[in-house]
């Protein structure tokens, strides 16, 4: 990579190792070996983490120990007791977004949240999943979810419309509001760091301020990856209380 | 504490660990930070889900369009639709817990004091 004057240019898919099967493009491309990079550091953050429980933890286990009760407590306190079999999930969910958001701020690497298609099929797994738990839960009687209560017939002809079509809307939503973040700061980190290119010994400015962009991005980074799992946690909420 | 011998280390570990639960004020649950981060993640929330419900419904309806041959019927409803699903979502966003899409949790809070007949749904 040379010096890297769009900013775009850092989204931009590579083929790694082409590879071609039946006519289709199944290369193992840079983002695919940035998902392997963070599920293989998730892997081994929590299998050295726990191997040897000491009682006083050391940094890697702390560091395990703490992502696992930061997960259960807002799975907790948003689902309750009924929401503890959806952990693995959750804690997954958290930890690939978080390690993925963290691992792209890292100058070179690839940010795989950046890419609408990769949140929005993390988005679409928590609705199908959310929505197979709101009908195995309570059966048929779901639908009545999206009947609002004390409200007369005729205005359920609207009503009901609305609400399945806000209901329908949440993958979208909550992809877009992950994507939408990491792309916007990463674009701003890339122009001015294209700056600092184009303007030589001026250069110290532009990189002041992605020093400081970037303490932002760590902000929004950590803060997207919990945004996305609270609102899977709503999400799940609402399936089995239907709230 | 620390005079007495350390009869068994863990074990006083352990009471001291428990001690400071104990102490520990429960957290207030999925708390934001200051005023001007939680401004912000408000402002991009009702902003994404806005222009994401008008742009889905629009996209939905069209195709609906193109599929039955109704237009521009289908698109026009949609949009509407779309609009009124978003300002929906938006105001329980911010009137809701936090983010929830919960009309009768959003509506117990704001006036009655939950009526027990409501639990079913």
């Amino acid at each position: 990579m040379a010096i890297e004057l769009h900013p775009l240019e850092q989204f931009t898919i590579e083929r790694v190792l082409p590879v071609r099967l039946h006519g289709l493009d199944v290369s193992y491309t840079n983002a695919a070996l940035a998902m392997t990079a963070i599920v293989a550091l998730i892997a081994a953050l929590t299998i050295f983490g726990t191997r040897r429980a000491a009682l006083v933890p050391g940094r890697v286990q702390s560091l395990a120990e703490l992502s696992y009760e930061f997960v259960a407590d807002m799975l907790q306190s948003t689902v309750g007791p009924q929401g503890l079999p959806f952990f693995p999930f959750i804690f997954s969910l958290f930890m690939f977004i978080l390690f993925a958001n963290l691992l792209g701020l890292i100058p070179y690497s690839f940010t795989v949240t950046g890419q609408i298609i990769v949140t929005f099929a993390l988005a679409i797994v928590v609705f199908i999943g959310v929505t197979i738990v709101g009908f195995v839960k309570h059966g048929l009687h779901f639908l009545r979810f999206f009947v609002p209560e004390g409200v007369p017939a005729l205005l359920l002809v609207i009503l009901v419309p609305i609400e399945v079509l806000s209901y329908c809307i949440r993958p979208f939503t909550l992809s877009i509001r992950l994507f939408a973040n990491m792309l916007a700061g990463h674009t701003m980190l890339g122009i001015f760091a294209g700056f600092a290119a184009l303007i030589g010994a001026l250069a110290i400015f532009p990189v002041a301020i992605d020093v400081m962009l970037l303490a932002l991005e760590l902000l929004v980074a950590v803060l997207q990856a919990y945004v996305f799992a609270i609102l899977s946690c709503l999400y799940l909420n609402d399936a089995i209380h239907m709230h | 504490m620390s005079e007495e011998p350390p009869s068994d280390p863990l074990a006083r570990l352990g009471e001291r660990i428990d001690r400071a639960r104990a102490e520990r004020v429960p957290v207030a649950k999925s708390g934001g930070g200051p005023g001007l981060q939680q401004g912000l993640a408000a402002a991009w929330r009702i902003g994404i889900e806005l222009v994401t419900a008008v742009a889905v419904s629009v996209g939905l309806g069209w195709a609906l369009d193109r599929w039955l041959g109704t237009r521009p019927w289908a698109m026009v409803t949609l949009f509407f639709l779309g609009i009124a699903a978003g300002m929906l979502n938006v105001y329980r966003a911010l009137t809701g817990t936090g983010g929830a899409v919960g009309w009768r949790r959003a509506a117990d809070r704001a006036a009655r004091p939950a009526p027990p007949d409501d639990e079913d749904c």
